[in-house]
């Protein structure tokens, strides 16, 4: 598995793996049941340290996205699809609570904090 | 599980200088960068563990036998790529490496090939002909071919081109893939082992300062920067810190601390970010120096 990792980032590498992963998980182009790399074959591949791995690996089996069974190695979890929106609805609220926290900060509205919402979306 | 590397309350001293004494373990699977000023006895300690030089006191281990000199079996599970190349000069690079061979039975000539081709490294030229790139990447076949467990490398990047750095760095991930293998890697240049070391330990002065996941230290480290008016105490777990007028500006080991402490404090618009492997180096032995 390839993943984009950059050093150029205030993310570090191991929750840029984690968000990665994740996000490949809850889009559903990791079905559940699929086996995930190993460990060392994902630090291999991106030029990463097994730790590393190993720790984002370790997350991500707390968040119940993935799962391990004894020396058959790692694999996505079955999830809902209520569970999916619920859990990337939660990372949503997360990731935008500062730059949202920031803005009303600065002096902006409910109203232009949604105008601007709404703009990111019909550019997609 | 059997360490890669034991060593135990290993002293070895010089007119000058004096090792140790210092514990140090690296399990199998693991890569440990090994960090520190000039003199400070990273390539004593290589010298040690490869038995060229003999420990006054302590024992070290390689894969559970003890490194004495007049064995040979640990020999078969090290590889060592120290500070100096030396060659046969006269020799061509080849014939350098089928004498090596002779010494190592699990010796893989199509392992050689592999690497050779990668590496680019022309086989036939003698070796006083050779680039000191090549130098480094003929030093580095010479200690892979028999597939050791344990790789010791001293500074092995030292005098590369960007593109030679790569082509060792990206073989040294490939051979760890197995799991079994460990590295031991010498360096002042961190940047090299960024990615590649799971563990961090810093040698100063012949003393073992710090030793910690790599990860654990990249995720404690932060810079911060604040507004406060008025004299500041002492500001928890900082290790520099810098002022002009109201802004302000520290180096924390531990930033969850720090940010309780100037929460607590009533300090305004703090703002953290992440330092570089470099950066929290620079900062660790810059204390103990």
């Amino acid at each position: 598995m390839l993943l984009n990792l950059t050093d150029l980032s205030d993310e570090s590498l191991q929750s840029q793996i984690i968000r990665q992963v994740r996000a490949k998980i809850l889009a559903g182009n990791l079905e559940s049941g699929i086996s995930l790399p190993s460990i060392r074959g994902l630090a291999k591949d991106n030029r990463v340290s097994v730790i590393t791995v190993q720790r984002a690996y370790e997350s991500l089996m707390r968040e119940g996205l993935i799962h391990s069974r004894r020396r058959k190695g790692f694999f996505v979890s079955e999830i809902k699809d209520t569970d999916k929106k619920e859990l990337a609805k939660q990372k949503l609220l997360e990731e935008l609570e500062r730059p949202v926290r920031a803005g009303a900060a600065e002096g902006l509205s409910k109203q232009d904090i949604l105008s601007v919402i709404k703009k990111i979306l019909s550019e997609d | 599980m059997t360490k890669a590397i034991e060593i135990k309350e290993v002293i070895k001293t010089y007119p000058d200088f004096k090792l140790g004494p210092f514990n140090l373990d690296l399990e199998p699977g693991k890569v440990l960068a090994y960090i520190g000023p000039n003199g400070a006895g990273k390539s004593t300690t290589m010298h040690c563990l490869t038995g060229l030089v003999e420990v006054d006191q302590g024992s070290m281990k390689i894969f559970g036998k003890e490194n004495k000199p007049d064995r040979t079996d640990w020999k078969f599970d090290l590889g060592y790529v120290g500070d100096v190349h030396v060659f046969y000069e006269k020799w061509t690079a080849e014939e350098n490496l089928k004498l090596l061979k002779k010494f190592y039975p699990n010796w893989s000539d199509s392992l050689v090939n592999n690497l050779a081709d990668r590496f680019r490294l022309p086989l036939k030229k003698k070796a006083k002909d050779l680039s000191s790139g090549n130098r480094v990447k003929l030093s580095l076949i010479l200690a892979l071919a028999h597939s050791p467990k344990l790789l010791l490398l001293d500074e092995p990047t030292s005098g590369l081109d960007p593109v030679a750095r790569k082509e060792v760095l990206d073989t040294l991930f490939e051979i760890l893939e197995d799991g079994n293998r460990a590295i031991l890697y010498s360096t002042h240049v961190l940047s090299d082992i960024e990615r590649l070391a799971d563990e961090l330990a810093f040698l100063v002065d012949g003393q073992l300062i710090v030793r910690n996941e790599k990860d654990e230290l990249t995720e404690s480290w932060r810079r911060i920067s604040f507004q406060f008016k008025g004299p500041l105490a002492g500001i928890s777990s900082a290790v520099s810190y810098t002022a002009d007028d109201v802004d302000h500006q520290i180096i924390s080991r531990n930033y969850k601390d720090t940010m309780h402490h100037l929460q607590e404090t009533g300090a305004q618009n703090i703002h953290k970010t992440r330092l570089s492997i470099d950066e929290i180096a620079v900062e660790i032995m810059k204390e103990k120096m």
